[in-house]
């Protein structure tokens, strides 16, 4: 696999995550329009039950893109990068082990890798696109955090894909615990385990 | 007549379900990342370039020379250990791949601008020595851009193209991937300049971008062989 393809594949990927996660914010946002409530509420009742095992799928991914572009692409890693590299890979082994022991605790332990994954990545997308967050004048011969190792649609770059998957593992994660709640009040309603 | 006891209602109870239905979402799931690795290598095979076309640049030297002795490397110290050193000679290629050198001594002053097409410092840097030489206040000091850190994947690829946008007009030697000609000149940095005397000893090393007011004066002390200022702000410069 050449570069060029990992990139697009990538990309794609980052591009579908991106589409997922404004859908869920959309679907929240109108959460007092009744159908749009009933929209939603049926969008977790289907994605609800594989949210935790999409979001593991997501990080181990995220992960392994990582690691293809520091050790066979040769991309050497900035220090932004790191630190979000430092939240990325915990993540993918916790929601690995929680998926396995099919755990809804997992959430509590990878929450915190999302909330400060996400807001890292999203820096240093900034640091790459807006010079005014560039506190230097002159470019590092090592790896500088302001330069993109690649770009693609003008937008996309390692931090934005980052950026991206933090995301969308933080929206999958709130769409398990929708679904758990939603299946709490089942249960109270009814006196029913279960979907009805 | 008593009432009817009516039946008594299931106790609620709050334990955790494991649901089993749509199991169709995550093998989905599973396919449209598998779809999208398979569409990644089909354009990507479909769309590929043949960088050896006929139009194909040299962006890369195969090889570079260096006689002399190679500079310590820049860190912008207040006293730069490189000033007064003889400036070693680059022996490489230009993007047509015809034989160029850089450096050394050629009885004028002139200036070593390293530049990585990829930097957007770099990228700030080269219409600025363009807009000096064009307006005639570059005292005469010719600028040598050596482009270095060339990477195909990185933006603003090829440096050629970039070159030829920018509209630069001095001669251009390019480095070779190990980067040899920049180690020899103790880069660290990128944009990075030298200015060097016309006895050919290194009168100032400067890394980062340098305000376009700044270089004016920079080249008339160089012409002159007078100690070249240090630029107002941006990049770090040792003077001699």
């Amino acid at each position: 696999m050449t570069t060029e393809t990992a990139n697009a594949f990538f990309t794609a990927l980052t591009l579908l995550a991106d589409v997922a996660v404004v859908a869920a914010v959309l679907l929240a946002v109108g959460r007092f329009v009744p159908p749009v409530r009933r929209l939603g509420d049926a969008v977790v009742d289907t994605v609800g039950p594989s949210a935790r095992r999409i979001a593991c799928l997501v990080a181990v991914v995220a992960t392994l893109g990582s690691l293809y572009y520091s050790e066979i692409a040769h991309y050497t890693p900035c220090r932004l990068c790191w630190y979000q590299r430092i939240c990325m890979y915990p993540l993918a082994v916790v929601l690995l082990v929680g998926v396995f022991r099919r755990d809804r605790g997992v959430r509590a332990y990878a929450w915190p890798f999302v909330v400060v994954g996400a807001p890292l990545s999203g820096y240093h997308w900034l640091v790459e696109r807006v010079h005014f967050f560039e506190r230097t004048s002159s470019c590092s011969d090592a790896a500088p955090c302001s330069v993109p190792w690649f770009q693609t649609l003008g937008f996309v770059t390692l931090a934005f894909m980052a950026l991206s998957g933090f995301l969308l593992v933080g929206v999958l994660l709130l769409v398990d615990r929708a679904a758990e709640r939603r299946d709490l009040l089942r249960v109270d309603d009814t006196g029913h385990i279960g979907n009805p | 007549m008593s009432a009817k006891k009516p039946p008594p209602r299931p106790t609620p109870t709050r334990t955790p379900v494991r649901r089993t239905g749509r199991n169709w979402v995550f093998p989905t799931v599973i396919g449209v990342v598998v779809l999208a690795g398979v569409l990644a290598v089909v354009l990507s095979a479909v769309g590929g370039s043949d960088p050896t076309g006929p139009k194909a640049k040299l962006e890369v030297s195969p090889e570079v020379t260096v006689t002399g002795t190679a500079l310590p490397r820049y860190t912008g110290a207040a006293t730069d250990p490189a000033v007064g050193l003889a400036a070693p000679e680059i022996g490489s290629v230009d993007f047509q791949a015809r034989t160029s050198t850089a450096g050394g001594v050629t009885g004028k002053p002139y200036v070593l601008a390293f530049l990585a097409h990829w930097c957007p410092h770099c990228q700030a840097e080269l219409p600025r020595l363009v807009a000096v030489e064009r307006a005639g206040k570059n005292a005469g000091v010719p600028v040598v851009a050596v482009t270095t850190g060339t990477d195909q994947a990185a933006p603003n690829y090829p440096p050629s193209t970039w070159i030829a946008r920018e509209k630069f007009r001095g001669d251009v030697l390019v480095d070779d991937r190990a980067q040899n000609a920049a180690q020899a000149y103790g880069l660290a940095g990128y944009p990075y300049l030298v200015w060097v005397g016309a006895d050919g000893k290194v009168a100032a090393r400067t890394s980062g971008e340098i305000p376009e007011e700044d270089l004016p004066a920079m080249f008339s002390a160089l012409a002159a062989g007078k100690p070249v200022p240090l630029p107002s702000s941006g990049a770090s410069s040792n003077a001699g």
